[in-house]
């Protein structure tokens, strides 16, 4: 489908790209493709013979009724059968061709968006941590979508190659100078459309861009809603955005022109070489060498040809797009998949949890842990306590597998370590799937979980744990989030949890009553968790006191208090606004322990 | 099928959006003609062939020069027509663009004047989608629906009146044969809307299934629960690519019916003109010509089920436009505002009460109890120059209280006065000369630093920017900066960090020179040196200045000269921090809250 009026040195490469696109695209699918092009060669075909047809009806049926006075019903018949029966065909062809046609892009399109999406499983956490969200799921979905968009009108364009060839053929040898003159038109209207498809995506192009941008600014501007009306900016506003509207309109009537004058010449040029045809016709016919049907026929063709050689222009107005598309996808299909940072944990053989001259640094950027080391004998409750920046949820990750250290060892013994984030993650789904995850879990484990997560709230909503959670389900405070996000790691009866300033959004009461049942009903499990609240400090066995990514002090949290001034300056730091937050928000506080964990950080040992 | 009407019917809309969009109508009626003209291009040729057979290629007696002479006019004809069809398609084009353009102004314009009950979160996006995506809507509309509507509608009717024209009894039968296929369409047309619907549900289903899988991938890998969520993800792709091939499958068959309709009218036609032939005046040039003609009419009618589609889409885009802009907009400028008196300003809080409104839009059902008093009779005096921190738990009213003062909204009864001024009666601008608000989480416009401050005040020089920084005595802040004011701040100002987008907010706010300032607290985290920043600047700026801060943690309110506490949306007290500590009322309580949970982790040591 290279560029016919314009062999330039480029388009051998556009070609083949052109050509690894499908290739890449049909891997698979080539039976579905295939079943689109066949319908849409029968539907090439049955075109041809239409306008055959429509000779038979004038040469056959109605001059002779209307110069000699008589046709024979049988003809009649005959032509009509004809009639009815060729466009049967052809419809049946057209069905054919537009539903293997979608199946072919939408199956392609499908197994795009699951290979996209178990790579992003495959891939482990430092991967993702270098993407955007919004990147990776645009990937998966639209870019997908966009690379197959070009299978949709490809089984159509390929068929109008073989109706071009078909009819030329046909009106070639059906009289040589009336197809000549009209076969002469097929290139200078396909050059036409061509010129207009790149002309006129010029400005489709730049109008996206505008709309982009527009809503972009409108997203900012109306995000930013109350400083714009408190600032008295709204008429300011308006004009800025306003600018941005007022460019997209301008691309978009920029459009309108061309089209509109392409759309008129496509329209136009058939029209009028129909009426030359005419002229040239009329000599043919008065030299017997012509028939009025074939001249009737051939305006037919003519009229019907008009549509199809559009294709090609949509084809290769399609063809930018669905390359992006898919070189996106193949970016994220040709990363190669790292390897799982849990593979560099080693087996503790007694059950505690290790970390031996652990360092983790962020590319580039200074040691976020610079040297840990650090015993957990099994069944301690450890508390990690530091500054903002201290390296405490990192370490918490590390010793998770999330990530793995820069060097250094870490051992943790046999049996699952589980880390409940800082964040609680909640699926769209029901409380019972966010404990579970999928996993099949007897009631009995999850009821108990529950209750041991201090979450017997899940029991009030209105489905009990059948109640939809999540993005569209019931609103959970953050407390509740958190306790949901606990009972999830609970379930699973891990070795070692992992937890991550869990209980930073309940209340002091609730925390020490989670506090308390998992100490009674856990006693085997080492629990190592990140806090900054004195009650919860108080409740842990240890203190690991973190400072600039080193164990500044490890030991009894009176040990600390006493021994250490950094630490209980820290705390002090800590309890003083802490309560008075906790006083003051309620449960929404959460964020506000690290300011002012942040404001004691100055004062260091 | 049975789509509700919502508050306006389809005509009220048309005629609503004519209204609001006055350009819509301006030169339709020539736009129309135009049209009609343009039509003739595709007519001239079933008339030219028709004049040809009859007059040029009669049996035996072939006369070019006749030919030759029709061909001419033709010719003159297509150009002619071809002309006006252009004309009609940039008209259409351009003046629904501009027309569009206006209504977009119109709708940033009142979407910055809605009162800021009518912004919150959620609202936001829907507003977002109804300057972009609805007026999207229509602008397709106008490109492809509308513009085939024109051009194919006025085709339809002049073929019509040829066809009538050549032989009415001929006309009507194929008219009547024609008929079923309106309804046949209707049918499918009405399946294709329901697989469309369903097809789009697949589609956000899928989506956000890919948003989870990438949003929650660290809990999904911690958890071993990827490979469940893939297949999930996998299943949704699947579902999706099956309802959409659904959609295309069924889509199939609106084309090859109009194909199959028109064989049948056409041998419908034939049939009736080979029988009553001759007798009823009937030529074969007439014959052929009218075979041609009833093809032209039945192209355009799978079209126009496509349009219908469209068209309906396009009016419910266009009744949610209509529906932000018939929301009243915000507290409403006074017909005869009052100046304020120069320097300070006093604040007086006469028996406020304040509820959130009902929505007034297609938005409406999701809200469920939105005219729930937030503030019951709040009476208080501020006087000039007095620092007041307003405390209470989340929803407690305060920051309701603080938009009140700062007109975003205006109470349901009662009267906020400024300066002895009653709010409702001060100028918009004059009031956002004199008070300002810093809100909790302060937005940045992706841009500059100085771009940021000098949204407060446009004819601000560099110089002035860079002295009101020196003013709050961050001076040697902006100068770790990479380039200073130039400093691009990113999207939301995410280049910053929270702290120092609370500063820029402040500087923003001192370039203002407000006699009064509203503050609302910050309770996100902040290092230690931004931290000690804030509080300089803080202080610098509301030195001299009526200041209202809403106050989330007890150390602030410990600094202000007054505490107003509320407790669900009343006042319940009053005075300095020490009388309200001694007075054992609810602030003792959180005060009491807040000494004892720091004695609770002091008895632990």
């Amino acid at each position: 489908m290279a560029d016919p009026t314009t062999p330039t040195r480029r388009a051998p490469s556009k070609l083949r790209q052109a050509v690894r696109l499908l290739r890449g695209l049909l891997a698979g699918h080539r039976r579905l493709f295939l079943t689109a092009v066949g319908g849409a060669s029968v539907y090439a075909i049955c075109t041809v013979l239409s306008a055959f047809v429509v000779r038979l009806v004038t040469d056959r049926v109605i001059t002779p009724r209307f110069t000699t006075g008589h046709v024979a019903v049988g003809t009649v018949l005959g032509v009509l059968g004809l009639v009815i029966g060729v466009a049967l065909v052809r419809a049946a062809g057209v069905v054919v061709r537009r539903v293997w046609a979608g199946r072919t892009a939408w199956r392609v399109n499908e197994g795009l968006t699951r290979s996209v999406v178990q790579r992003y499983v495959d891939q482990p956490v430092p991967w993702h941590r270098r993407q955007t969200a919004g990147d990776l799921i645009s990937r998966a979905g639209l870019d997908a979508e966009a690379a197959t968009t070009v299978l949709n009108p490809l089984p159509f364009a390929s068929s109008v190659i073989v109706m071009l060839v078909i009819s030329s053929a046909w009106m070639l040898v059906t009289d040589a100078v009336l197809g000549l003159f009209a076969v002469a038109l097929f290139p200078i209207l396909i050059g036409l459309n061509l010129v207009y498809q790149r002309r006129a995506d010029r400005y489709y192009d730049a109008a996206q861009d505008e709309l982009g941008r527009l809503s972009a600014a409108v997203h900012e501007s109306f995000d930013g809603v109350t400083v714009v009306k408190s600032l008295g900016a709204e008429q300011r506003e308006t004009e800025r955005l306003g600018l941005i509207a007022g460019r997209l309109r301008d691309a978009r009537m920029g459009a309108v022109r061309v089209r509109s004058t392409f759309e008129a010449l496509l329209d136009g040029i058939p029209n009028a070489a129909n009426t030359a045809l005419l002229v040239v016709g009329a000599y043919r016919v008065r030299a017997g060498a012509a028939t009025v049907g074939e001249l009737a026929s051939f305006f037919y063709l003519f009229t019907l040809l008009v549509f199809p050689l559009r294709l090609i222009g949509f084809v290769l107005s399609d063809l930018p797009h669905s390359l992006a598309g898919w070189n996106r996808v193949r970016e994220v299909l040709d990363a190669p998949v790292q390897p799982d940072p849990a593979r560099t944990l080693g087996r503790s053989p007694d059950g505690a949890v290790r970390l031996h001259g652990v360092h983790y640094r962020h590319e580039g950027a200074r040691d976020v842990l610079d040297g840990v080391d650090a015993e957990i004998p099994a069944g301690r409750t450890v508390a990690v306590v530091g500054a903002t920046g201290a390296g405490k949820t990192t370490l918490l990750h590390l010793v998770a597998g999330l990530i793995e250290p820069s060097s250094g060892r870490i051992e943790v013994p046999a049996g699952d370590t589980l880390l409940v984030f800082q964040e609680p993650f909640l699926t769209v789904g029901t409380v019972r799937e966010n404990v579970t995850l999928g996993r099949p879990i007897a009631d009995r484990d999850v009821d108990e979980a529950v209750v041991t997560a201090c979450a017997e709230f899940c029991y009030d909503l209105p489905n009990g744990l059948a109640t939809m959670v999540g993005e569209r389900g019931v609103g959970l405070s953050g407390g509740q989030r958190q306790r949901i996000a606990l009972a999830r790691a609970l379930v699973r009866r891990p070795a070692v949890l992992l937890l991550d300033d869990t209980t930073s959004a309940l209340d002091p009461a609730t925390e020490a009553a989670v506090l308390a049942n998992l100490r009674r009903q856990l006693g085997s499990m080492t629990v190592l968790a990140v806090a900054s609240r004195p009650s919860t400090i108080a409740l842990a066995d240890d203190v690991l006191y973190l400072v600039d990514g080193v164990v500044a002090a490890h030991g009894r949290h009176e040990a600390l208090l006493a021994g250490v001034p950094g630490y209980r300056t820290l705390i002090e730091a800590f309890e003083h606004d802490r309560a008075a937050l906790d006083a003051a928000a309620g449960e929404d506080a959460g964020e506000a322990a690290e300011a002012t964990v942040g404001a004691g950080a100055e004062v260091r040992p | 099928m049975s789509e509700p009407l919502g508050r306006w019917s389809a005509v009220d809309t048309i005629g609503r959006s004519v209204r609001e969009a006055p350009a819509l109508r301006r030169g339709f009626g020539l736009t129309v003609l135009l049209a009609m003209a343009g039509a003739g291009a595709r007519i001239v040729l079933p008339i030219l062939l028709q004049q040809a057979i009859d007059r040029g290629l009669r049996h035996g007696r072939v006369r070019v020069d006749v030919v030759v002479h029709l061909a001419l006019i033709g010719v003159a004809v297509v150009a002619v027509a071809t002309l006006a069809q252009r004309t009609a398609v940039a008209r259409l084009g351009i003046r629904s663009e501009q027309a569009l353009f206006g209504l977009r102004v119109r709708l940033f314009e009142h979407i910055h004047r809605l009162s800021i009950a009518d912004h919150n979160d959620e609202r936001t996006g829907a507003l977002v989608a109804r300057v972009t995506g609805d007026v999207e809507t229509l602008s397709q509309f106008f490109a492809w629906g509308g513009l085939a509507l024109l051009l194919d509608g006025t085709l339809m009717v002049v073929v019509a009146a040829v066809m009538l024209a050549y032989d009415w009894l001929l006309a009507v039968v194929a008219f009547l044969v024609a008929a079923p296929l309106a309804i046949l369409l209707r049918r499918v047309q009405a399946h294709l809307l329901t697989a469309n619907d369903a097809a789009r549900a697949r589609n956000a289903e899928m989506l956000s299934q890919i948003s989870e899988l990438v949003g929650g991938s660290e809990t999904l890998r911690a958890y071993g629960a990827s490979r469940h969520y893939a297949d999930a993800t996998a299943a949704t792709a699947r579902r999706r690519a099956d309802s959409f091939i659904r959609v295309g499958t069924i889509g199939a068959f609106l084309f090859p019916l109009g194909e199959v309709f028109s064989a049948l009218t056409v041998s419908a036609v034939i049939t009736l003109g080979v029988w009553l032939g001759p007798d009823r005046g009937l030529t074969a040039g007439a014959m052929v010509g009218f075979v041609f003609l009833t093809y032209r009419f039945l192209e355009p009618i799978a079209e126009f089920t496509e349009v219908i589609d469209q068209t309906q889409t396009a009016v419910a885009g266009m009744r949610r436009v209509l529906g932000v802009l018939g929301t009243p907009i915000g507290p409403p400028e006074s017909a005869d505002p009052q100046r304020l008196p120069s320097g300070p300003l006093d604040v007086y809080l006469a028996n406020v009460d304040f509820a959130y409104p009902r929505r007034h839009d297609a938005e409406a059902e999701r809200g469920a109890s939105d005219d729930e008093p937030v503030l019951h009779q709040v009476t208080a005096h501020i006087p000039a120059g007095q620092q007041v921190a307003l405390v209470g738990e989340t929803g407690s009213g305060k920051t309701t209280l603080g938009r009140l003062v700062a007109r975003l909204a205006d109470p349901t009864r009662g009267q906020v006065l400024l300066g002895g001024v009653p709010l409702t009666e001060v100028a918009n601008h004059d009031l956002r000369r004199r008070l300002v608000v810093v809100p909790q989480e302060p937005f940045l416009f992706d841009g500059t630093i100085a771009d940021n401050l000098a949204f407060a005040d446009p004819s601000a020089t560099p110089q002035r920017l860079a002295e009101a920084v020196e003013a709050l005595d961050l001076g040697d802040w902006l100068a770790g900066l990479p380039a200073g004011l130039d400093t691009e701040v990113g999207p939301r100002g995410s280049q910053l960090s929270a702290g120092e987008r609370q500063l820029v907010a402040l500087v923003r706010a001192s370039i203002v020179d407000p006699a009064v300032l509203v503050l609302d607290e910050a309770t996100s985290s902040v290092d230690a040196l931004t931290e000690v920043r804030l509080g300089r600047a803080l202080e610098r700026l509301s030195r001299g200045r009526t200041s209202i801060a809403i106050a989330h943690r007890l150390s602030t309110a410990a600094r202000a000269d007054r505490v107003l506490v509320l407790d669900h949306g009343r006042l319940v007290e009053d005075g300095a921090h020490r009388d309200l500590v001694d007075a054992g009322g609810a602030y003792a309580r959180m005060y009491d809250a807040w000494v004892s949970a720091t004695d609770a982790a002091r008895t632990t040591s």
